[in-house]
């Protein structure tokens, strides 16, 4: 049976008009990477710190380890954070930093271990304020980790990351999360929620829009997959002849199907009258094709 | 509360501390450069006397023997201009402050019975009010030399039990209440710059409460202060030849003072800083609550010669007290004539102290 380690029920959040977060819910089951994804504004960090016990809610439950977040003392043993936009004392360096976690959250891991892991090693004596982005960013991972948590609240944690930083965090969520642990992710990249995370919510000016595994989300909103071939005007007249329909876009050709075993049948039409295309690729929506159309339409409909 | 808590956090902000130049540079050598400031100027080891203008336009033997004798005081090196110069033109060209005109008719009146001389000042009245008020002693002995009249009423000054009268030891305690107002000033400023930061959120994340990173902090600040006021008193005493009474007692009730001192302007600090996250705001904020109490409270000079009022409002200041029981402790040894004192800021420190903590919150707003 899975174990739930986190739920939230109905939960509210309201600063006088606004609503932040509108009565949402969802669970978080043990050793499951979730994702909270939505545009800037949409309510993921401020239902991330209800979670994290920062900020007190308006109204609905919500349970952290069968705990209340906003009450209980001494859930932050068992969490590890890493804040949007981590910060830390300037002056202060990495290993400093984590012997400052290590001794108040009275954790016993191998300081040296973490610093390899988030490949700080050789930064560990450096200031904070002398460190890059991406250093920094490595440390806040870094401390979210000292107390060897249960969960892992990690609100974008590639925020502005080059590709090789942002590889070497998603190999390190990858590595916490077959030690079993269980994470909440928040981020910008649909790219990163498709890889990493087992089940998604898209949240949308305070609402859960829909939820699910990245698969189930794509399956639901995706429209026509694609099939693109480079070739000329002579691949252009045969697909007439054969009643395809298509888009010519300089040297490609934009074929959109229903079902994607109808590619097969496209190129074997193409071989068979020896058509001369130089290459072709097959196209299916990611997540991101399918989040950015859900959160246009329900902008577009609301301007409408 | 947790100990534990509060020395992990003593120690890591005390070795970022040490990383910063600014910090150092205001809670160690700003206080050493203002004593050795003070203390040389007010160390009164020489008296460098002062220029005096003086135009003589009734030269005779009285009229240049008058000269002389101020000359002669040590306290004026006179100058003597031409009588054909016009001695307002002279101060104003030569920026003097003032200037001793013998009129024309000076000698013929002294002959009658009345030899008037003229101060003529210029720019700044307390530099020709204490000039005039010097000249004036050497005439009276002049007048009294004139009539063969002895003097009755003599006036001298001496010691009193226990204390040199040396500035210095005024300005040891002064600048002591200094240091511990700028802890103050550190609290203004870091209190808003790591709520902006989001230092706060950080720390407590750590499992750091918000009274253990307060205590944590006086308690580094109390060990920076005992460190800087120790150079502090060693420097008056070694460099200026400070005379303080320094014993067992005298030494415990000073710390007392001084953490009393801290744990209130920390807690004024951190109400302070919760006015604004804008640095300039705070900023404001903490000039308006620091300064008047800088200038008002006896930290660079005594209020004795101030005006009545600005000693009745520095009389709401509480670093007057702070400074005042130092003084006392310090420089007379004197612990029971302001125990009370010293009760009643404990006690404020510590009402103070819970108000801050009340009021000070670590949750996002």
């Amino acid at each position: 049976m899975t174990e739930t380690v986190i739920s939230v029920s109905n939960l509210v959040k309201s600063y006088s008009d606004l609503k932040a977060v509108d009565d949402i819910s969802f669970s978080i089951n043990k050793g499951e990477v979730f994702s909270l994804l939505g545009p800037n504004g949409a309510g993921k960090t401020t239902t991330v710190e209800i979670l994290e016990g920062v900020r007190n809610r308006t109204s609905g439950d919500v349970r952290v380890l069968g705990q209340d977040p906003e009450r209980s003392k001494s859930l932050i043993y068992k969490l590890g954070i890493l804040p949007q936009d981590f910060s830390f004392i300037y002056n202060s360096t990495p290993k400093e930093a984590l012997n400052f976690y290590k001794r108040t959250l009275r954790a016993s891991t191998d300081l040296d271990e973490i610093l390899t892991m988030v490949d700080l090693s050789d930064k560990g004596s450096t200031p904070f304020q002398k460190m890059s982005g991406g250093q920094k960013q490595k440390l806040g991972l870094a401390l979210s980790m000292v107390n060897d948590p249960e969960i892992l609240f990690l609100d974008e944690p590639t925020s502005g990351l080059d590709p090789r930083a942002r590889r070497n965090i998603w190999n390190v969520i990858k590595t916490l999360k077959a030690k079993g642990k269980s994470i909440l992710l928040t981020t910008h990249y649909l790219e990163e929620a498709e890889l990493l995370a087992d089940r998604v919510a898209i949240m949308n000016k305070g609402e859960i829009i829909d939820s699910g595994t990245p698969m189930e989300i794509i399956e639901r909103h995706h429209e026509d997959d694609r099939l693109i071939i480079r070739g000329d005007g002579e691949v252009s007249a045969l697909l007439t002849t054969g009643g395809y329909k298509f888009e010519r876009e300089g040297a490609y050709i934009k074929i959109n199907m229903k079902n994607i075993k109808d590619a097969t049948q496209i190129i074997n039409y193409l071989y068979e009258r020896k058509a001369k295309f130089e290459d072709f690729t097959l196209k299916r929506e990611s997540l991101e094709d399918v989040f950015v159309r859900m959160v246009g339409e329900i902008e577009e409909d609301e301007a409408e | 509360m947790k100990p534990s808590r509060v020395s992990a956090y003593f120690i890591l902000h005390a070795k970022s501390y040490m990383r910063s130049r600014s910090a150092l540079f205001f809670q160690i050598a700003f206080p050493v450069i203002l004593i050795l400031l003070f203390g040389a100027i007010f160390s009164g080891s020489s008296y460098s006397p002062s220029t005096l203008i003086v135009q003589n336009e009734s030269p005779s033997a009285i009229s240049w023997e008058v000269v002389d004798a101020i000359n002669s005081s040590g306290l004026f090196k006179v100058q003597v201009i031409g009588a054909n110069q016009n001695i307002s033109d002279y101060i104003n060209s030569h920026s003097i402050q003032a200037a001793l005109l013998i009129p024309s008719n000076f000698t013929t009146n002294y002959a009658y019975g009345y030899g008037l001389l003229i101060l003529k000042g210029h720019t700044n009245p307390t530099v020709a009010s204490a000039d005039y008020q010097t000249i004036n002693g050497i005439l009276t002995q002049l007048n009294f030399k004139a009539s063969n009249a002895s003097e009755k009423l003599i006036l001298s000054s001496q010691v009193a039990l226990g204390n040199s009268g040396k500035t210095i030891n005024f300005y040891v305690p002064g600048l002591i209440g200094f240091t511990v107002l700028s802890t103050m000033f550190n609290m203004v400023y870091t209190v808003p710059n790591y709520r902006r930061e989001r230092l706060f959120r950080q720390l407590s994340f750590s499992g750091l409460t918000k009274s253990e990173w307060i205590t944590a902090n006086m308690l580094f600040s109390f060990l920076m202060l005992v460190l800087s006021d120790i150079v502090l008193v060693a420097i008056g005493i070694f460099v200026f030849g400070a005379s303080l009474t320094l014993n067992i007692e005298t030494i415990l009730a000073s710390a007392l003072i001084i953490f009393g001192g801290l744990v209130f302007f920390t807690s004024v600090g951190i109400l302070a800083g919760l006015v604004s996250d804008n640095e300039e705001t705070v900023s404001v904020v903490g000039n308006l609550v620091m300064f008047p109490m800088m200038f008002l409270s006896g930290v660079f000079f005594p209020l004795n010669f101030a005006p009545a009022y600005l000693v009745t409002i520095s009389k709401f200041l509480p670093l007057t007290y702070f400074i005042n029981s130092l003084i006392s402790v310090l420089d007379y040894g004197n612990i029971s004539a302001v125990t009370l004192q010293i009760v009643w800021l404990l006690l404020g420190s510590a009402i103070l102290f819970a108000v801050a903590v009340k009021l000070f919150s670590w949750k996002q707003k």
